[in-house]
This record gives C-alpha cells, sequence and structure tokens, in this order.
C-alpha cells in the first residue's frame, strides 16, 4: 500500500532553452556572451581582484591543456582539495572540458579518508591548496600508485619541497600555454566531444555506515539541478555570489560551479574560512548558499553583540525585532497580522532592522538559502524578522535538490515545495511515501548510481524509484516536511513508525518547553510526552496572566498552563501524521537535571534512565489514568537529598482538541 | 687591525659596556655567520639585552668595535645602523596600539620610503606607486605571519601573541639583512610559541639571513638555535652547539647556582 502523487508538471509551462548540454560547453557560450564581464572576483594582497569571462576561459583553457599534455586521458579523474578558490574553479572546469572527472574533497579530511576516496575514484592526478594538502597526500603517495603529478597554487611554505612530483599551478598554466601554440584546436575539440551523460563529479557522501559512497552527477545531473532552481527562483544575472561552503558537498557543485554559469553569478571567493563574514559585508553578496550552521552562526553573533550593549540600546532592539518578527509572521506562518505593525514597521526598519541586515552583509542579499538539514525555526524567524527571506532547500546527492520554500510563503517547519524539472533532462519529478514514511524519488535527470558500486545502487534502486532514507510527510498545500532519517525512527506496538528525536526537537522550539521526551515503542499503542516546562517564560507569562503558584510543581499543574503547553504540542501534532501524533503529555513537577545524571552535561536527554525513573508514571499514562502521584527522590547543589511528592496530571490531547 | 675584517655577517670585537660602576658587557666578542640561528642566553642582568641593545646601536660600547657586512657600525646613531639592514624586535609590546596591523607594518616601511612631504601632499603618480609598492610587501608580510585575514583590525584589541607577531612583522618590514629578537617567546602560551618558533625558522629558510635571539625559554631554544652563547656577569661563559652549551658545567651553575634557586 503506497501512496503515490505526481507533482503537476506539463510541457506548456514556461521552461527556457537549454543553451548547452554539458558544463564547458556552457562556460563557452558565456565567455562567447559575456567576454569582457566580470566572473570571478577574489582578494590578492587584501584588494578584491577581477577577472572577466575571457580570462577565466584562458586560465580554464592553459589549467586543461597543461594537465593534457601530462598525460591526462578523457574519462579520468582528478581529485581537488582546498579552500574554494578561482584556482578550485579553473581546475574543476579544466577537467570537465577535457571529459575528466573530478572529486573534490573538504580541506580537513584525514590523510587515511583521503586514501580511500583516491583509490576508489582512480584519481590520476591531485590538484591540492597548499602545504597542509600537499603534506598530507605526500604522507600517503606510495599507496596510491595511479597519481601521475601534485599541483599546488599556494606556494608559501613550499620553498624547501624539491619532489619531483610537485609542480607549482602557475607552471602548469605555462606548460598549457605550451601545448596550446602547438595544438591550437585541441582545447575546443574536446569540449565538443564530451557529452551530457559523461560523468562530471563524484560526490563522496559521508557514510554513517561503513565506508564512503561515490554518487556520480554527470553533467545532465549538474545541470538539471541548476535549472531546477533557475527556474523557481528569478535571479539576476551577474548577482553577486560568495562561493563558501566546499565543492566537495554536492550543493556548492550544483549552486556554484554550475549555477554560476546558468544565471551566470560573478563569482566570488572569499579571502580565508574566517573572513567570510567581512568578505560578504565587503562584496554586498546577493546570493548565499550556506549550511544551517553557518545562518546560525551569524544569529549568535549577532545575539553576543547585543549583549554587550547597554540597556538603552537593548530595549530599542528588542523592540525592532518584535515588530519585525510580528510583520514576518505573515510570510512565515501564513496568518494575518494586526495592520498597526505594518504601520510601524519602515520606523522599526530604519532603526533596527536595516542596521543588522547592514552589519551582517545582508542588505543585498535576495536570495538566501540554508541547505541541508533542517534548520531550527528560531534562526529561520530571526532571519525573517531582519527582512532575509531566508529559504529552506531539501535534496539528497543521489536525487538532487528537491524541495525549497518557493514563492513568498516560508512556513519554518517546512523544506518548501517541489521543484520542476526541465522536461529536456527527463520526465517530470516524482514522488511517494513508503508505509515507514520514508520518500522515494524519481525524475529529472535521475540517479546515475554510485562509482563501482552496482550492489549498492540497485539496494537503494526500485523501478526507477531511489529511497532517500529520509521520513518526511506531505503537508496538503504540497509542502514537504522533513522527519527524520528512517533510521533513528521508532516503531509503535501496531507496527507505526514515528519521528521521536523530530517531535523532541519540534516541542523545544515553543518557548515555554525546555526539554521533552518522547514515550513510545513496541510495547505502547501511542506516542505521548513528557514535559519540562521553562520555568523562567511559563512564570513569567503566568505573571502577565495573573495566575498565582508557589513553586515550579505547583506552576506545571496548573490549569491554564497545561492548556498553554497544549496548545504547544497541538502545533507540533498538525505536522505529524495521524498515527505519530501526541496523544498524551504530562508536565513534569521537576525540572529534568544532569545533576540526577537524567541529563547529560550537554544537555542531552538519557533516555533509558529518565524512562526507568518515571517508569510508574509512564505505566499511569498507558493505562488510561488521569492523573498519577509519584515520589521523586532529588538531590540538591549542597549533597542533601530530598523526596517530591506530587500529584501529575496525565493530559490527553485528544480531549483538548475536541 | 680593525681594517681587516673577514667572512661574518656582523662582527664583534671586544665590546666592553660601562653603567657608572658596573660593568655589564666585558670585552665580549663573537661573530654571527650568514643564514644561522644564534640564542644569547644567560641568567637575569647577564648582559643580554644590553648586547642587542649595543649590536643595533641604542647603547654605545666604550671599548671595542661592532662590524656589520665588513663595515665598522660602533659609533653610528641607531637609525643609521637601521637603514643599513639591522632589524630588531623588543621585548615586550612595542607596536603602535592604536593603529591598525597594517599600519603598523607599513612603519616598518619608513626606511625605504623616498618620497618627501610635498610629493606626499599632492600624492601624485610617484606617492601612488610608492604606497603601492610598500602595500605590496606589507601584505607579502601579513600573508607570511598569517595574518592577512586580521589586517584591519586595531593592534590594541587583538591577543598578546599575535601583537608580538605585529612587531616581528614591522621588523621584518625593513628588509633586514640581520634580525635581532629580544625575548621573542616571553609571556607566550605554548601554542604561540610554537607558532613563533616555526615563523623563526622560516624566516631563516626563505630569507636566509642570520637572527640573533635573546630567549629564557630553554626548550624553544635548544629546539631551533644552530649556535648557542651564554653570558654570565658580561662575559661569554659558553658558545657552540646546544647540546654542547648546555652541558657545560659553567652554564648549569650559573643558572643553577645564582639565578634561579
Amino acid at each position: 500500500m503506497e501512496m503515490e502523487k505526481s507533482i503537476f508538471q506539463t510541457r506548456e509551462a514556461n521552461f527556457p532553452d537549454l543553451e548547452a548540454k554539458t558544463i564547458p560547453g556552457l562556460l563557452q557560450v558565456r565567455v562567447k556572451q559575456f567576454g569582457g564581464r566580470t566572473f570571478f572576483r577574489q582578494k590578492h594582497k587584501g584588494v578584491w581582484q577581477r577577472f572577466t569571462y575571457d580570462q577565466v576561459y584562458a586560465c580554464v583553457k592553459k589549467f586543461a591543456l597543461g594537465l593534457a599534455k601530462l598525460g591526462l586521458q578523457s574519462g579520468q579523474t582528478v581529485a581537488i582539495s582546498g579552500e574554494n578558490a578561482k584556482e578550485l574553479f579553473w581546475a574543476e572546469y579544466g577537467v570537465l572540458a577535457l571529459g575528466g572527472k573530478t572529486v573534490c574533497l573538504y580541506p580537513d579530511m584525514l590523510p587515511s579518508e583521503i586514501k580511500y576516496i583516491l583509490q576508489h575514484s582512480e584519481a590520476s592526478f591531485f590538484v591540492a591548496e597548499d602545504q597542509e594538502q600537499v603534506d598530507k597526500i605526500l604522507a600517503i603517495r606510495d599507496e596510491l600508485p595511479l597519481i601521475q603529478k601534485i599541483i599546488y597554487w599556494d606556494s608559501k611554505g613550499m620553498w624547501q619541497y624539491d619532489d619531483p612530483m610537485l609542480m607549482n599551478f602557475t607552471e602548469l598554466l605555462e606548460v598549457g600555454q605550451g601545448f596550446a601554440r602547438e595544438n591550437p584546436e585541441f582545447f575546443e575539440t574536446s569540449i565538443e566531444k564530451v557529452t551530457k551523460d559523461d560523468i562530471a563529479v563524484i560526490s563522496y557522501t559521508s557514510g554513517t555506515t561503513g565506508l564512503p559512497k561515490g554518487v556520480i552527477l554527470t553533467h545532465a545531473n549538474l545541470l538539471d539541478n541548476a535549472y531546477r532552481v533557475a527556474m523557481s527562483v528569478e535571479m539576476k544575472p551577474s548577482s553577486q555570489y560568495l562561493s563558501y561552503i566546499s565543492p566537495a558537498w554536492g550543493t556548492e557543485q550544483i549552486c556554484g560551479i554550475t549555477l554560476g554559469l546558468v544565471v551566470p553569478f560573478e563569482l566570488n571567493f572569499p579571502e580565508k574560512p574566517e573572513t567570510v563574514l567581512e568578505n560578504i559585508r565587503e562584496l554586498g553578496a546577493e546570493i548565499l548558499v550556506f549550511g544551517p550552521r553557518q545562518w546560525e552562526s551569524l544569529v549568535s553573533m549577532v545575539q553576543a553583540h547585543m549583549l554587550d550593549a547597554g540597556p538603552v540600546r537593548r530595549t530599542i532592539y528588542a523592540i525592532g525585532m518584535k515588530v519585525g518578527k510580528e510583520v514576518a509572521r505573515e510570510r512565515t506562518e501564513g496568518q494575518k497580522i494586526n495592520p498597526i505593525w505594518k504601520v510601524v514597521f519602515p520606523l522599526a526598519d530604519v532603526i533596527v532592522l536595516k542596521a543588522i541586515r547592514d552589519n551582517l552583509g545582508l542588505k543585498k542579499a535576495y536570495v538566501t538559502v540554508s541547505g541541508g538539514t533542517a534548520m531550527s525555526p528560531d534562526i529561520f524567524r530571526f532571519f525573517h524578522a531582519i527582512g532575509v527571506k531566508l529559504r529552506n532547500l531539501y535534496g539528497t546527492t543521489e536525487t538532487g535538490v528537491l524541495t525549497q520554500h518557493l514563492g513568498n510563503y516560508f512556513a519554518p517547519e517546512t523544506m518548501g515545495k517541489w521543484f520542476r524539472s526541465h522536461p529536456d533532462f527527463g520526465p517530470p519529478l516524482e514522488w511517494k511515501l513508503k508505509e515507514s514514511g520514508e520518500l522515494l524519488a524519481r525524475g529529472g535527470a535521475g540517479f546515475a548510481g554510485y562509482y563501482r558500486n552496482p550492489e549498492m545502487t540497485n539496494e537503494k534502486l526500485e523501478d526507477g524509484w531511489f529511497s532517500t532514507g529520509d521520513a518526511v510527510t506531505m503537508k496538503e498545500n504540497g509542502e514537504l516536511v522533513f522527519l527524520d532519517r528512517v533510521s533513528d525512527l521508532r516503531r509503535l506496538s501496531d507496527g507505526h513508525m514515528f519521528p521521536p528525536q523530530f517531535i523532541e526537537t519540534r516541542l523545544r522550539f515553543s518557548p515555554y518547553i525546555r526539554d521533552a521526551i518522547a514515550l513510545g515503542d513496541a510495547s505502547k499503542p501511542f506516542v505521548s510526552a513528557l514535559i519540562n516546562i521553562d520555568f523562567d517564560n511559563v512564570s513569567r507569562w503566568a505573571e502577565r496572566q495573573s495566575i498565582t503558584y508557589a513553586t515550579l510543581p505547583d506552576l506545571s499543574q496548573k490549569r491554564e498552563v497545561i492548556q498553554l503547553i497544549a496548545g504547544a504540542v497541538a502545533h507540533v501534532n498538525q505536522l505529524l501524521e495521524t498515527k505519530s501524533q501526541i496523544e498524551c503529555f504530562v508536565n513534569l513537577p521537576k525540572e529534568l537535571d544532569p545533576d540526577e545524571a537524567e541529563l547529560t552535561r550537554t544537555r542531552k536527554l538519557r533516555r533509558e534512565f529518565i524512562e526507568d525513573r518515571y517508569k510508574g508514571l509512564i505505566k499511569a499514562i498507558y493505562e488510561g489514568e488521569k492523573e498519577f502521584c509519584f515520589e521523586v527522590q532529588i538531590k540538591y547543589r549542597d549533597g542533601r537529598s530530598g523526596c517530591v511528592k506530587n500529584t501529575t496530571q496525565i493530559n490527553s490531547c485528544r480531549n483538548q482538541e475536541a | 687591525m680593525a681594517q681587516s675584517i673577514p667572512d661574518p655577517k656582523m662582527k664583534v670585537d671586544r665590546i666592553s659596556l660601562l653603567f657608572k660602576q658596573v660593568m655589564a658587557l666585558s670585552e665580549i666578542s663573537l661573530a654571527i655567520e650568514d643564514g644561522e640561528i644564534v640564542s644569547i642566553i644567560g641568567p637575569n642582568g647577564a648582559g643580554k639585552s644590553s648586547l642587542l641593545n649595543c649590536l643595533n646601536g641604542f647603547y654605545k660600547p666604550q671599548a671595542g668595535d661592532i662590524y656589520f657586512e665588513d663595515k665598522r657600525i660602533t659609533h653610528l646613531s641607531c637609525h643609521k645602523i637601521a637603514r643599513m639592514g639591522i632589524g630588531r624586535t623588543f621585548q615586550g609590546i612595542q607596536a603602535f596600539l592604536g593603529m591598525s596591523v597594517l599600519d603598523n607594518i607599513l612603519v616598518g616601511r619608513h626606511t625605504h620610503m623616498k618620497t618627501n612631504f610635498f610629493q606626499d601632499f599632492l600624492y601624485w603618480i610617484w606617492s601612488i606607486k610608492e604606497e603601492v609598492s610598500h602595500r605590496d610587501v606589507a601584505e607579502d608580510i601579513l600573508d607570511f605571519l598569517e595574518m592577512a585575514p586580521m589586517r584591519d583590525a586595531i593592534v590594541g584589541d587583538i591577543g598578546y601573541g599575535l601583537r608580538k607577531r605585529v612587531d616581528l612583522g614591522r621588523a621584518l618590514a625593513m628588509d633586514p639583512r640581520i634580525l635581532l629578537m629580544d625575548e621573542p617567546l616571553a609571556g607566550m602560551n605554548m601554542e604561540e610559541k610554537e607558532d613563533m618558533a616555526r615563523f623563526i625558522l622560516d624566516i631563516k629558510e626563505f630569507r636566509k639571513i642570520p637572527i640573533v635571539i635573546v630567549e629564557h625559554d630553554m626548550e624553544v631554544v635548544m629546539d631551533i638555535s644552530d649556535r648557542v652563547i651564554a653570558l654570565d656577569w658580561g662575559r661569554v661563559i659558553s658558545e657552540g652547539k646546544p647540546g654542547e652549551v648546555r652541558k657545560d658545567s659553567k652554564v648549569i651553575s650559573a643558572y643553577l647556582g645564582e639565578a634561579e634557586q
């Protein structure tokens, strides 16, 4: 029994004409179009240097021909390791022009990981950034007989190396120039020979179990993905794009390398990873694709600065953010808001919000994307409050990008709506959900398989459907909600799988909930939750509501507080399938405490310990009791111990809704 | 005799330095060869910094002579000595705290600046050209010291270890042909010391200039020096490879007998 739906997609829809079938082909088209315009920008000695399309093309050509002279054949692999830089992009475009494959590595990879990937991908050349990368490859070179040459582009610290296998990047460009004089047609003929189904990139995904898998990305894959994004979000040609996420991650292959040519962007490279924030600001970056962690660090930076500010400034900031958040709610929650907020918004914008945008360098950013895992709605709402329309992007390396917030509605808990795929690359994108809630997807250029691993490929492919391994739900408006990896789901007694971590994380998004534990396993027929209310926030709320209370145990069991928490639970339930919804919840009369081993020191739940400690309560929940009287031994900070005796309400969510 | 100078880059010929009745240095002679790292060690008050101050002209020895690249520099003023290519870094922090890292390093270029006040006032081609060329050198130094990302940071705002790096950068900006360093590792934590030691070795390898270091951290001294000179009471008590000096009984007694414990 599988639910099946297809994304409505017809030929009539306005699809642009494809300008080229391969990435180097598209590079040629753009060079002819824009020749003298800026394409790359990178700081050299503290000053931004521009590189026009013509210059980039010349360097790509020289690099490619240099490699050709050294013996690179079409179909061979070149590995590249380093921070994002113009040389990295030249190298990749160059290799692709010769019909070669590229493998990009994260600059912080260990020699053992590099060794596996280079052996598996049969790399014959290694392009390294600097001494650090060169040292790593030299250490494992004896086990990599296929490597013919190691090329590095930053020669700092390299002056004492005289290994014949090493070659400077500029030296290689000179070799290429010499080769070009002898064979003026070679480069262009090689580009013509590249076909859309040739492997362009092998993107190694970190295997949570076992060895990394090399996902094959053909030219068609990359272009298909880039067009999915380009067709759904309007982007102006020559927009400033900051290339920061590593091309070792498929997302940058799509966004920087390919989309950079499709739109095209002006590709900017940060000076050093630590100067990214400064560089974004100097450039006035317009298009940014970061992982959730990078977005989070921006927010924490603002918050840290505000903690240092005086009380007056802090108040102004708080008021400005409040107005921003209210106005953003229309975009993020789809609610109608009180028009008064819109009236005061311009003022808040000028005084507070614009300044934050400016200081973060996001003043000009009009396409901001968070790719990868789900991001905390608080962070998401922060950016919307300051007027940055952040979008979530969901996809897998194998299937490419699948969904993104489109249009002008940005629900923080969803990953947005499905992209359309250009029909020239293949059939429309389709999805279906397995019984377990696992997402299957197909369409577009399709999954080309794992490199040299047909068994794994077959395991993941079923009649052309790719199993993503992600448990998702689809909302009625067509938005995708990412729950969990299927392997992290837990099974109820009737066999239904539910996402405990998703439930817990989403419950914690409520300011009134500090911690939550989702209960449910093979011995339990439904999901319930133990909730540790956030005493500070709930007590402040209670004061505003004129609710009198004595202590946490008292406050947690107040009828109004239970209703407040029930509201938060109901909100999370909306995101879940009926069977996964929380049926019962209990407000714990005490805080979960690392001193009592209920939490680790980093505030992670110690699930088994908690389930054992509260087993009486849990039994009562599943026996359908209305309340439970329990005693908990507690330890005070000074070493004394005591006993809390309390009657706790067991609250059914079904009744609340009715 | 002063005219017949042999090979060494810098030669000190029996210098003596007196502060009233106190003999800070007495008849010290040493020679520093091209491309070597020489460390001067000794207990407190042994005369290490006084010796360094004589080498770059802060102090004038009452007797003896100092030669740099065959030239007698004993009585030259210190700015002239600096212009000849003797760079130095200082004990503690002597950087301009209110200026940026980049500006501090550009200050070190002053010995190479050729345009005059009026040219700079008009800021015409020659001034612009000169500024670009100095910035170019300064950027190379920033890159070398791994400080490029913080070129615009105000020196007063950055940590102690980094400030010491700025100090070194400023000395390098002079394009010195010999580098004198007074306690480059003092007050640093382990990681900062490792970085600084690495930079010192890189300077030797990359610039191929001799480096004279006064330093208390024996571990680092013994690790990076080609030669060690031990002073006590203004006299050279031992000289040679790090291993030899470490074992020298005179050095051990100078340290254990008086300064420490």
